[in-house]
């Protein structure tokens, strides 16, 4: 029989999925585990999986088109197998008996299939139009009918399938009139969300960044010493990112105000610290939340770290672990940049930017040394706090990194 | 609501005036002759109550096959009560038009209308002029023959369609120049009550616009009716005072003395003598320029029918008016011409809609064809009419049906199914199960459509 593949639901907050990318189309064959399409939720980005061997029988939901978790979105199935129109139609049907979720562990079990708005029973169209539709994976709901009653007509199809093709090529005119080339993407899924969120971040708070440096010439010999024992003992690498992540722990509990987010003219003060940690992904990026980091000991954040960042890059992440955060840390290190100005998460009032170390001669009194330097970029919202003591936050962060014994405690 | 004005009172306009009445307009409409225009009163009336004379006329011919047996040499066709029967019919639409202006209070203006200003008319009607003025006006003044630059119609001997339905006597012998709709159709009415017509036709088929099988099978039973056809053919001079004709068909020159001429080159939309060049509405020789609410350039003022070129049927005049009246009214309508059926009342009769095989081939390279021949159909032998086929264009990767021809026996009712498939986009799997009623001609068109899907079951 046929295994329907739907949108996973990825967290309880999910309203919607977008299939980024179908690998395989309408008579393909494949076997169990072969990646089939790249999903995008609002908040990460994921592979969908064959659930079984076989071939695909039919897609239902066209790239780029939102719909809600557990809708179906193909079937794989034996290569003469007929779908009947049951099987068709269980989109509008809540919780599809044969379902075959996307075969990922997910962190909550899909819940009932919300009903589309317009269901492909109910949508009005041609036979032809319909056809065309489904062989060019159109999702019918999303085409506008012009023919009676807001009937779908072929030529309706058509008009989608030649905005398509301009949207994918380059617009005549605009060669015309320069040599230039462009090229336009869909701002869609994980992208929508990132470009949203950040320029409202922008425009409804006062940010602020300042720059300090730190000294880990010892943090990073006190690394090299115990990242051994560590691994050893809890099967941890350590990285110089979890000691930051430590130091920015015991540092927002000395600084409060840091530890907190405006909203609704109000600064709500957290006593928990859900420390935010952005990680880049293919596609756009995800911020994981280490919930309780003030719990943690160095190696349980480094641990927790390490397992919530593996769950994004593998698209595994469930929302809760990406929401709620009180303060975030952005890194850019890795790409050798120095300093940098991060944006706020918002509503949250800071976030440290980590840049990339450098070996550089400092004076140690009289004498010059070889030494490691770390930029750090605070971003704060200014309505929350002033320079000052942004300023004492990042010195204590700075503080403690360059006295790292602390940080083991 | 503001007046609106119509000009012309055929099939664009009378439709026209009474959807804008029914919106609730203040209508008039204007017409220098009779309501109904060219198809009640020169064109698609009269046309198919001689074809019906002609028709009933070969069916009684036939009666012996039907085991009746009657004096057939004493079976004539008495030409005056041809024309009442066409008359009669032809006065009775008429009458029913003006019954239908009056009861969507319509008021109707005798005369010829040009426009003064955009927003005013000038009616005359014989000697007097009046003027109207109206907020926004529908311009469906039709078309009229086209004429030969070399053979002006004298209405004595090199006649148009409107004067050939009204001659005195049936012709004894009758040339037609144009081998198109019209031209076949007086073709197959003269031929049938037994005069002796010629055809010549420039292009290499009769009805260009149709499959060449198709206008072939024409050929041959017109010519069994004893028509001369000449295709690829040109005619060279027209010579009225000895009624004689020169035409060349292969190199060779041909003469030809007959009782007339009929002249149907096609029909040029009647532009000139409206006006429209005084108030800046767009038109060429081709018809008024519009939009795809039957909008000219001048926003207030709306072409449709005949004059505006394109498709000259008067389904599609009614269509046209429909939509220039609505949009008129605030309906923002557009026209939708997704599937005309064309129909030509020959004997057999000729119905397509879509695509010939040609156009098909053109689009789409390969295409599938389904036929299924009359002669293989029950009902068909019955009334002793096999002639003809249906054939079906299916366009090979989603099976779209894009073209459906019929040659035969009532094809013009039978391509209302063809109509139906078009319009609403059919593939030919939705109509496998389709069930044709047993026996009819209908049953054809099911036998095509599952041969373009090899799976035909009685051929
Ligand atoms: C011989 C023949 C057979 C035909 N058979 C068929 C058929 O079987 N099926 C089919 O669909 N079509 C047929 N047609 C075509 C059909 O008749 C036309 O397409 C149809 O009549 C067009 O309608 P209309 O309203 O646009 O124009 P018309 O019917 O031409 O009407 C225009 C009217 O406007 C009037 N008028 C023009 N100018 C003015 C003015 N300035 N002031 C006042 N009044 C004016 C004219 O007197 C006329 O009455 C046939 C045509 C002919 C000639």
């Amino acid at each position: 029989m046929a295994a329907e593949v739907v949108m996973p639901k990825l967290g309880l907050a999910m309203k919607e999925g977008t299939v980024s990318t179908w690998n395989k189309k309408v008579g393909d064959s494949v076997s169990k585990g072969d990646m089939i399409a790249s999903i995008n939720s609002e908040k990460i980005e994921m592979e969908i999986e064959a659930p079984q061997d076989g071939v695909i029988l039919d897609i239902l939901v066209q790239e780029d088109v939102g719909v809600p978790p557990g809708t179906i979105i193909c079937y794989v199935g034996n290569p003469n197998e007929q779908l009947t129109e049951q099987s068709r139609s269980a989109n509008e049907l809540q919780a599809p008996k044969n379902e075959v979720a996307a075969t990922i562990s997910l962190e909550e079990p899909p819940v009932n299939a919300t009903p589309s708005k317009k269901s492909k029973e109910t949508v009005r169209i041609s036979p032809i139009a319909k056809k065309i539709a489904e062989s060019e994976n159109i999702n019918i709901e999303t085409i506008k009918g012009t023919g009676p009653k807001g009937r779908i007509t072929k030529a309706d199809v058509e008009k989608v399938l030649t905005e398509r093709a301009s949207e994918a090529s380059y617009s005549p005119s605009e060669i015309d009139t320069s040599s230039i080339k462009k090229e336009t993407l869909p701002v869609a899924g994980m992208r929508k969300v990132i470009a949203g969120r950040m320029h409202n971040s922008l425009l409804n708070s006062a940010q602020l960044t300042i720059n300090m440096k730190a000294d880990v010439t010892d943090l990073l010999s006190l690394q090299r010493e115990i990242k051994d024992v560590i691994h050893q003992r809890h099967e941890v690498k350590i990285s110089l990112t979890d000691f930051i992540a430590r130091a920015v722990v015991l540092s927002l509990q000395e600084h409060k105000q840091m530890n907190s987010a405006y909203m609704d003219n109000e600064i709500h003060l957290y006593h928990h610290i859900h420390l935010g940690m952005a990680v880049a992904l293919e596609n756009g990026l995800v911020v994981l939340v280490m919930q309780h980091a003030e719990k943690m000991s160095l190696v349980e954040l480094a641990a927790e770290i390490k397992t919530r960042a593996a769950d994004a890059r593998q698209g595994q992440l469930g929302t809760d672990r990406m929401q709620g955060s009180t303060f975030t840390i952005t890194n850019l290190g890795a790409y050798g940049v120095e300093y940098f100005t991060p944006v706020l998460n918002p509503p949250e009032t800071g976030i440290l930017g980590v840049g990339a170390t450098e070996d550089v001669p400092i004076y140690k009194g009289d004498e010059l040394q070889r030494r490691s330097v770390l930029p750090l970029s605070l971003t704060f919202d200014h309505r929350v706090l002033d320079g000052a003591p942004a300023a004492n936050f990042l010195g204590t962060i700075k503080q403690y990194l360059e006295q790292p014994i602390l940080l083991l405690l | 609501m503001k007046p609106l004005v119509v000009i012309g009172g055929g099939p664009a306009g009378y439709v026209a005036a009474i959807t804008a009445a029914r919106q609730g307009k203040q209508v008039t409409l204007i017409e220098q002759k009779d309501l109904g225009g060219t198809c009640l009163n020169e064109g698609c009336m009269p046309t198919k109550s001689l074809l019906a004379s002609a028709e009933a006329y070969e069916k009684i011919k036939q009666a012996e096959q039907f085991g009746i047996t009657l004096p057939l040499e004493q079976v004539k066709i008495n030409w005056d009560g041809v024309q009442h029967h066409k008359t009669t019919i032809v006065k009775k639409l008429v009458q029913g038009i003006g019954y239908l202006m009056k009861k969507n209070k319509i008021k109707v203006m005798k005369g010829e209308a040009s426009f003064l200003t955009n927003h005013r008319l000038a009616v005359q009607n014989e000697n007097q002029v009046e003027e109207v003025e109206a907020e926004q006006f529908i311009i469906a003044s039709g078309s009229e023959p086209a004429s030969l630059p070399f053979a002006p119609f004298d209405g004595k001997w090199i006649i148009h369609s409107g004067q050939a339905m009204s001659l005195p006597a049936i012709p004894s012998s009758l040339l037609i120049v144009g081998g198109g709709v019209i031209g076949c159709e007086f073709a197959s009415i003269y031929s049938q009550m037994g005069a002796k017509v010629t055809i010549v036709e420039a292009a290499d088929q009769l009805l260009p616009g149709e499959d060449a099988d198709i206008a072939f099978t024409l050929q041959e039973e017109l010519e069994k009716k004893g028509v001369a056809i000449y295709t690829s053919a040109s005619l060279t001079e027209m010579q009225p005072e000895y009624k004689t004709a020169l035409f060349k068909h292969k190199e060779e020159l041909h003469e030809l003395q007959v009782d007339y001429a009929l002249i149907s080159i096609g029909r040029k939309p009647r532009v000139l003598g409206l006006g429209l060049e005084k108030i800046g509405v767009h038109f060429s020789k081709q018809g008024i320029d519009v939009n795809e609410h039957m909008q000219t350039n001048v926003p207030n003022i709306y072409a449709c029918g005949d004059v505006v070129g394109g498709i000259q049927l008067a389904h599609v005049a009614f269509h046209e008016g429909t939509v220039a009246a609505l949009d008129a009214c605030g309906k923002d309508k557009n026209v939708n011409y997704r599937a005309v059926p064309r129909c030509i009342y020959t004997h057999p009769e000729i119905a397509s809609v879509g695509m010939t095989e040609k156009q098909a081939r053109q689009e789409y390279g390969d295409v599938r064809i389904g036929e299924f021949s009359f002669t293989a159909n029950g009902k068909a032998m019955i009334t002793n009419e096999p002639i003809g086929k249906v054939k079906v264009i299916v366009e090979p990767q989603f099976n779209e049906i894009i073209g459906l021809s019929i040659i035969g026996s009532h094809a013009t009712e039978l391509i209302g199914q063809g109509t139906v498939m078009l319009h609403g986009e059919l593939t030919t799997d939705v109509m496998e199960d389709f069930i044709a009623a047993h026996p009819t001609l209908s049953e054809a068109i099911h036998e095509a459509l599952l041969h373009s899907a090899g799976q035909a079951v009685h051929s």
